[in-house]
């Protein structure tokens, strides 16, 4: 492997690297804007200046690539002053509105100002302000904190597939815009979010919802669909507030789409059933989970029984079910349901070359390892249980008496004589298993709501009630 | 065993103590500078440092918290919660902004943290009272005190 010095530390490289990259590992930190190292570089922000020597002028970092015994400065006067005279330029037009700015606290610009920029400033002019457009109902525009590090117009050409960003005007009067003026279309918008070093592009999902430093953060996976995307939950006192990609340069690189992004939403809607329920001649009614699980016991003890088991459960979740099932009773009948037409991972696949799969449970993968058959057909027996995380589409239940364990909202609760309220993906931990066989560990972010209880252990007060009911 | 000293008689009898004791008492009483003042009647001047009830500033009817949540974020005894909201005359305004006296420690770092000259402790130290320990923000927004 060739060498070089950066900053008298000796660093391999292959080649290729830029010297962002090279430099990253030797431990040395070089600021930069525009650079991202999931998009092409361009080198217009000019904030990675470093010295490299037998070179007349300052280099960018970014688009210099590593070479054979080159010296490369990276706190040497001339970067020092280069970096400052850059920040001055792209603070100039700079709104210092950072109490207002959901960016704040993890703005790379507020942290570049901070450890290479000067606390002065020189300009006393009035500074440049824009008209917003409308962006769609996912990210908040305000044009007049924007560097023009064009990060987003690349990102929707290289990564989303969609050119809807442009910069349009020169020099001043630079404007980055949509083609015009139309809102988003792309399905991974949030991205934009991300990828903006200032608060340009922010979400609206998230608008003054929270300070960025106040959320505490859990690394999980996004149960979305079956490509496992890495991905952060981020959270205060038990709320989720946002979901950010994680960097798997295996899976899903950088990025992740909206309705990853926003599938969080579901677990603390209102019409979530947190609490047990068994139906009465006038509808749900509230009940206790003693005598919901006795209820549940008892009607697994006679006739067909089918336990249906969703495909965004865990392995754990999974293999658990299918232990105590043969432990209450011989004979009870285990299929899997996920989304309708997608039901073995020969059938599953990319649904438009990006990131979404066709499957929309995460762990459908896991569930044929383990060795579970799909349900083929409508789901008929006398008494029917459906296990679910709460993503798989419920399928067509005709039964004597049915039983929901897991998450459901009111409406789905309807369809079930009872419902046993259980974890969401933020609530739970395990592991799942992607479309290429990658296994991945969810963690914990929040407490569960109300009364809901896990799946391991709705199964041992089952197992308790059937052998207490036994002795008797 | 202490030896053990009998008084004499002009110990015993206290009368030159009582008289200095007096002396004491007497000078006090008519020559010194008097400590303590008739509240509520006669009230107390504190300096403009001084760090009593809280209150938020406002601008002709706007206040002037933009709800950064600097203060929330510094605050040592964590008593000050802020929901943060957009209406139309201001970006971002806070829809509540409530201070738990009871928690409070006046140690004044919310007002050295605020960026906005919003959050202010005045002179104001009569806080007594029968039930509220919250203070809500249109309480706060009332202008006192000698800031």
């Amino acid at each position: 492997m060739p060498k070089c010095l950066i900053d008298g530390k000796e660093v391999e490289f292959s080649p290729g690297e830029n010297l962002v990259k090279v430099a990253k590992r030797a431990g040395v930190e070089i600021p930069v804007f525009c650079y991202h190292p999931g998009l092409s570089v361009v080198a217009q922000c000019r904030m990675c200046y470093v010295e490299v020597e037998k070179m007349p002028k300052l280099q960018t970092a970014c688009s210099t690539m590593a070479a054979e015994g080159m010296v490369v400065k990276t706190q040497s006067e001339a970067v020092k002053k280069g970096r400052q005279g850059t920040m001055e330029f792209l603070l100039l037009n700079h709104p210092l509105d950072c109490p207002i700015c959901d960016k704040a606290g993890e703005c790379d610009l507020q942290d570049n100002s901070f450890g290479h920029g000067s606390a002065n400033m020189r300009h006393s002019e009035e500074r440049r302000t824009y008209v917003d457009v409308d962006m769609g109902p996912v990210i908040q525009k305000n044009m007049n904190r924007c560097i023009h590090c064009t990060r987003c117009i690349r990102f929707g050409d290289e990564v989303a597939g969609i050119h809807e960003m442009v910069a349009i005007k020169r020099g001043n009067n630079i404007d980055i815009t949509t083609i015009d003026g139309k809102q988003l279309k792309t399905e991974y918008a949030g991205n934009y979010s991300d990828i903006c070093p200032t608060g340009s592009l922010t979400l609206k999902d998230f608008r003054f919802k929270k300070r960025a430093w106040m959320l505490k953060k859990t690394e999980t996976v996004c149960e979305g669909c079956s490509k496992g995307c890495n991905m952060e939950i981020q959270h205060e006192g038990n709320v989720v507030y946002r979901c950010v990609p994680r960097e798997n340069l295996e899976i899903n690189k950088h990025w992740m789409c909206d309705e990853g992004r926003f599938n969080y939403r579901y677990t603390q809607d209102e019409s979530r059933i947190v609490d047990p329920t068994l139906r009465a001649p006038d509808g749900h009614k509230g009940a206790a989970w003693q005598d919901v699980i006795a209820t549940v016991e008892s009607r697994i003890r006679g006739g067909e029984v089918l336990f249906l088991l969703g495909t965004d459960l865990t392995n754990e979740e999974l293999s658990a079910i299918r232990e105590a099932a043969s432990a209450l009773r011989t004979g009870i009948k285990i299929r899997t349901f996920g989304t309708p037409g997608v039901t073995k991972t020969s059938e599953d696949g990319s649904a438009d070359n990006i990131l979404k799969m066709k499957s929309k449970t995460s762990n459908l993968n896991g569930a044929e390892k383990l060795g579970l058959e799909p349900l083929a057909g409508d789901a008929k027996a006398d008494t029917v249980i459906v296990f679910r995380g709460g993503r798989a589409a419920l399928p067509k239940v005709e039964a004597k008496w049915s039983a929901g364990i897991g998450v459901f909202n009111r409406e789905e609760a309807s369809g079930f004589d009872s419902v046993l309220p259980g974890l969401a993906f933020t609530e739970k931990e395990g592991t799942v298993v992607n479309h290429a066989g990658i296994e991945q560990r969810i963690s914990r972010a929040v407490r569960p709501k109300g009364t809901c209880k896990s799946v391991p252990e709705v199964l041992m007060s089952l197992l308790n009630t059937k052998s207490k009911a036994g002795q008797a | 065993m202490l030896a053990q000293r009998k008084p004499g008689f002009l110990n015993r009898v206290y009368l030159i103590e009582v008289v200095r004791g007096l002396a004491i008492t007497m000078k006090n009483f008519l020559f010194h500078k008097k400590v303590t003042l008739q509240f509520p009647e006669q009230r107390r001047d504190y300096s403009g440092r001084y760090r009593g009830q809280h209150y938020i500033k406002s601008v002709n009817g706007v206040e002037n918290c933009t709800a950064c949540m600097l203060c929330p974020t510094v605050c040592p005894a964590e008593c000050i919660h802020i929901v943060a909201g957009e209406r139309e005359d201001k970006e971002k305004y806070p829809v509540k902004f409530e201070i738990d006296s009871l928690r409070c420690c006046f140690c004044g770092m919310c007002e050295e943290a605020c960026p906005k000259d919003a959050i202010k402790l005045s002179n104001i130290y009569e806080m007594s009272q029968k039930n509220r320990t919250v203070y809500e923000k249109d309480f706060l927004l009332e202008q006192r005190g000698n800031k």
